[in-house]
């Protein structure tokens, strides 16, 4: 399995939605605290268990996500360190890039989600409390959505729903909003700690899980969301990213401060259906290529970038 | 959105009115039993929002907590982010800071805040307090002859008149007071002012030792109070000086374990490896604790305005998880202000604001989840119609076992079943058929195709396709039932023919093109035929 060394400390890695070998990789220096940052298009050799890079966009701040257009191909969204979102064209040549810079969030901008059933527009997940609502075409946001009383950390569309969308903040709270509506539909006081990550499931359109500083990850169902449907409990650390399987219904990833990722299967009493523990230092980004099943990323402040398929060693 | 009649005719229209009208119409029909969400548009808005009926014992909670006189200090936003963490939900959060107002006029008995009711019980209060003899007389006999009057409106009245009577009965004690009971005190005044004279001595000595006493028990208090203030202090000192002490330790181990990478450093240098980068390193053990003592700034996450500008990005863990060293050092640097020096100045704004993306090439494809659930907003993405191709499990394993390096390596699983999936026009890989698993199976299960040259088939596949995937990315949401309608036909279609014919015409009609859809399959039918 081949493995990309980033000059950066890795934040993000996202599989692109056309190309099955091709994945964007959000870095920034200095381990995101103070520096640049840059954002590397790697595609995956067919023949070898090779990686090479396509291009590098190189920002002054670090990047924190990276999210691939559903509408364009070669389009990509970085959220920077400095609030800023910049859009990138891989089809056009580097000096004609980055294509905008959306400069509206107060702070840094740590998530960003880009909408897979409308595909025009994307989300922005902020330290400055707000979630924000952009398309490609509109130099300004459309919706500001401002009620989290602390940093949003992610953002994430309904699969079914073009609509709704959660968001996950270190106010405790995932919070599911209808971007019709002016304010939140539901809250959820999911953890007692800061909630990382939240993610839907892409086969069942009510369940939601979100991942703590508590090092557990919970299943939610909107329809009663009191209680947890599961609690994933497995992590050393705090887990910072999860993302349902786009492929199979009961599958979760997750990557975490204790250095591995885990796959969960929820439905099952022993939830726990493999760990890879490749990386040696956070793991902080993760993804499940929406292409091919059971293919995965995983990146983290180790500098290092592995593709996978599930069940094989990262490290092979 | 949903699979109804009515916006069938005028999407069979935009894609193909290649099959018959009948056929797509039964396949609706089909489609429309086996799926429950025709009412979905209007579903999920209830599914996503609360329903649950306003808790009447935790907006009373609720209530208690906004009373209270500290919790008035802090900022709104922190009281509704506090209640919202206790479950409440935003009805309830709203109901409960509607009771408690920010101005604090709360008097009232019983009933719920009305302004019109605040301002003539206060106004009665005012006439109360007055205690003019006359006007006070007067007052509370008309009161309460208008609270007896009027008793049907509970809420108005019903104060009016129990202030009526407060007032009535302060006036009534006032009146009794001056008259009756004013001379007798006068006249013991008198008598004690004549017994003073001569118990001045001792009534002095008296009120001193009272006041000193009281003075002194005031003293004993403080003094237990400074003394209790001391001891916590102490032990606060001594705590610090034993994790400073600690601290210190660890940060002799730290030198001592740079030292070590200092020399492990030079030793790479001498073997000619440049490694610049301190974080290379990999040190679990040696800045747990440094990075614990520096992380109790943050563990507890909330706002601290230094924190926050350092951009704590790490996660204030109650289980502070080990920061690498070299983030320790940056941290400890920009908070004693310096920069690091590998930063450079990049200018990253775009060169032009204007520049337009490019033009996609090829059309978004149908997410996994999608076409499985045949949820109606399916195929926007019918180029690469993943969802709805059959794949047969003998041509994932004809991929592994012939030819291995025709799937790349990253599609080459344990598992028997492969997803294999057609890549873009650059990839000409031999493989084009997809495999979605599990596949959607509705209606008819596909028969074991003959092993036939895939590659030809593929090609076919592709090469109209990319036509029709532009056409098709413009198309917003098609009924599903559309794309589940085509593989019937074609399959009644093309039943000699191979899966992969079949899925081409799924793919095709997923497309939507029916003039593509008709030439593909000529096309494959002569591919094989050739074959």
């Amino acid at each position: 399995m081949p493995v990309f060394k980033t000059p950066f400390n890795g934040y993000s890695v996202k599989f692109s939605p056309f190309y099955e070998s091709r994945l964007a990789v959000a870095t920034a220096q200095n381990f995101g605290i103070l520096g640049n940052g840059r954002v590397h298009v790697i595609d995956l050799s067919p023949s070898s268990p090779v990686i090479n890079e396509l291009i590098a966009f190189d920002t002054a701040d670090g990047v924190y996500d990276v999210a691939w257009s559903e509408s364009h191909d070669s389009v990509l969204v970085a959220a920077i360190a400095d609030g800023s979102i910049k859009i990138y064209d891989t089809a056009l040549p580097p000096h004609s890039n980055p294509l905008r810079s959306l400069k509206e969030h107060a702070r840094e901008v740590h998530g960003l989600d880009y909408n897979p059933t409308r595909r025009d527009s994307f989300l922005s997940a902020s330290w400055d409390d707000s979630v924000k609502l952009w398309t490609l075409d509109r130099p300004g946001s459309l919706r500001t959505f401002r009620e989290h009383a602390y940093c949003v950390y992610s953002a994430s569309w309904n699969p079914k729903h073009a609509d709704v969308f959660a968001s996950a903040s270190g106010d405790c709270t995932v919070r599911i909003w209808d971007v019709r509506e002016p304010g939140s539909t539901m809250i959820i006081p999911g953890h007692e700690h800061e909630i990382l990550s939240c993610d839907w499931n892409k086969y069942d359109d009510c369940l939601i899980a979100s991942a703590s500083v508590d090092k557990s990850i919970k299943i939610w169902d909107v329809r009663n969301y009191r209680v947890p449907v599961s609690v994933l409990n497995g992590h050393g650390y705090a887990v910072r990213k999860i993302k349902f399987s786009p492929h199979r219904r009961n599958l979760i990833v997750s990557c975490s401060y204790d250095m591995t990722v885990c796959l969960w299967d929820f439905m099952v009493e022993d939830a726990l259906v493999g760990r890879y523990d490749h990386h040696t230092e956070f793991a902080v980004g993760v993804d499940l290529s929406v292409l091919v099943d059971g293919l995965m990323a995983s990146t983290g402040w180790d500098e290092l970038v592995y593709v996978w398929q599930q069940g094989m060693d990262p490290r092979a | 959105m949903a699979t109804t009649q009515p916006p069938a005719p005028p999407n069979s229209t935009e894609d193909k009115p290649q099959t018959t009208p009948e056929v797509v119409q039964q396949a609706n029909e089909v489609q429309q039993d086996g799926r429950p969400e025709a009412a979905k548009p209007i579903v999920p808005a209830s599914v996503f929002v609360n329903s649950e009926p306003i808790r009447e014992d935790q907006v009373s909670n609720a209530v208690k907590f906004l009373s209270h006189p500290k919790v008035r200090g802090s900022p709104v936003i922190y009281r509704r982010s506090f209640l919202e963490r206790k479950g409440l939900t935003k009805e309830e959060i709203d109901e409960a800071f509607r009771r408690v107002p920010d101005p604090p006029p709360s008097s009232q008995p019983a009933s719920l805040n009305q302004d019109g009711q605040v301002k003539p019980s206060s106004s009665v209060q005012t006439q109360a307090t007055m205690q003019t003899p006359p006007p006070v007389a007067a007052a509370p006999t008309g009161i309460v002859s208008a609270g007896t009057l009027a008793q049907r409106q509970f809420h108005w009245y019903h104060a009016v008149f129990a202030v009526g009577v407060l007032a009535a009965s302060g006036a009534g004690t006032a009146v009794l007071i001056k008259n009756a009971i004013i001379p007798r005190l006068k006249s013991w005044i008198r008598k004690v002012v004549l017994e003073e004279e001569n118990e001045n001595a001792k009534k002095s000595d008296a009120k001193p030792s009272l006041a000193e006493e009281a003075a002194a028990a005031a003293k004993a208090a403080a003094a237990a109070a400074a003394d209790v203030a001391r001891a916590s202090q102490e032990m606060l000192s001594s705590k610090n000086e034993e994790r400073r002490r600690f601290e210190e330790f660890m940060n002799l181990i730290d030198v001592q374990v740079q030292e070590m990478k200092s020399m492990s450093n030079a030793i790479r240098k001498l073997e000619g490896q440049a490694d610049s980068s301190g974080r290379t390193f990999v040190d679990h053990e040696d800045h747990r604790v440094s990075a614990s003592s520096t992380k109790q700034s943050y563990a507890n996450g909330r706002v601290d305005a230094d924190v926050r500008s350092v951009r704590s990005a790490s996660p204030p863990a109650s289980a502070e998880p080990p920061h690498p060293k070299s983030y320790m050092e940056i941290m400890a640097m920009v908070q004693r202000g310096e920069k690091p020096s590998n930063i450079r100045e990049i200018n990253d704004m775009p060169p032009n604001p204007n520049q337009q993306p490019s033009n996609p090439r090829i059309a978004p494809r149908t997410k996994p989840w999608e076409a499985q659930n045949g949820s109606s907003q399916v195929l926007q993405s019918q180029g690469s119609g993943e969802g709805l191709i059959q794949k047969v499990q003998d041509n994932g394993l004809n991929y592994l076992v012939d030819d291995e390096s025709s799937t790349p390596w990253w599609q080459r699983k344990n598992v028997r079943i492969t997803e294999v999936e057609n890549e873009d026009e650059l990839k000409a890989g031999p493989y084009g058929v997809k495999t979605n698993e599990p596949p959607v199976q509705r209606t008819w299960v596909p028969p074991q195709p003959p092993p036939v040259a895939m590659p030809e088939a593929a090609e076919a596949i592709r090469r109209p396709k990319s036509s029709a995937l532009k056409e098709a990315a413009k198309q917003e949401e098609l009924a599903e039932d559309q794309s589940v309608a085509r593989p019937l036909e074609a399959t009644d279609e093309l039943n000699r023919i191979t899966k992969i014919s079949e899925s081409a015409g799924a793919v095709e009609i997923n497309g939507g093109f029916s003039s593509m859809n008709s030439t593909e399959i000529q096309e494959q039918e002569q591919s094989y035929s050739e074959n």
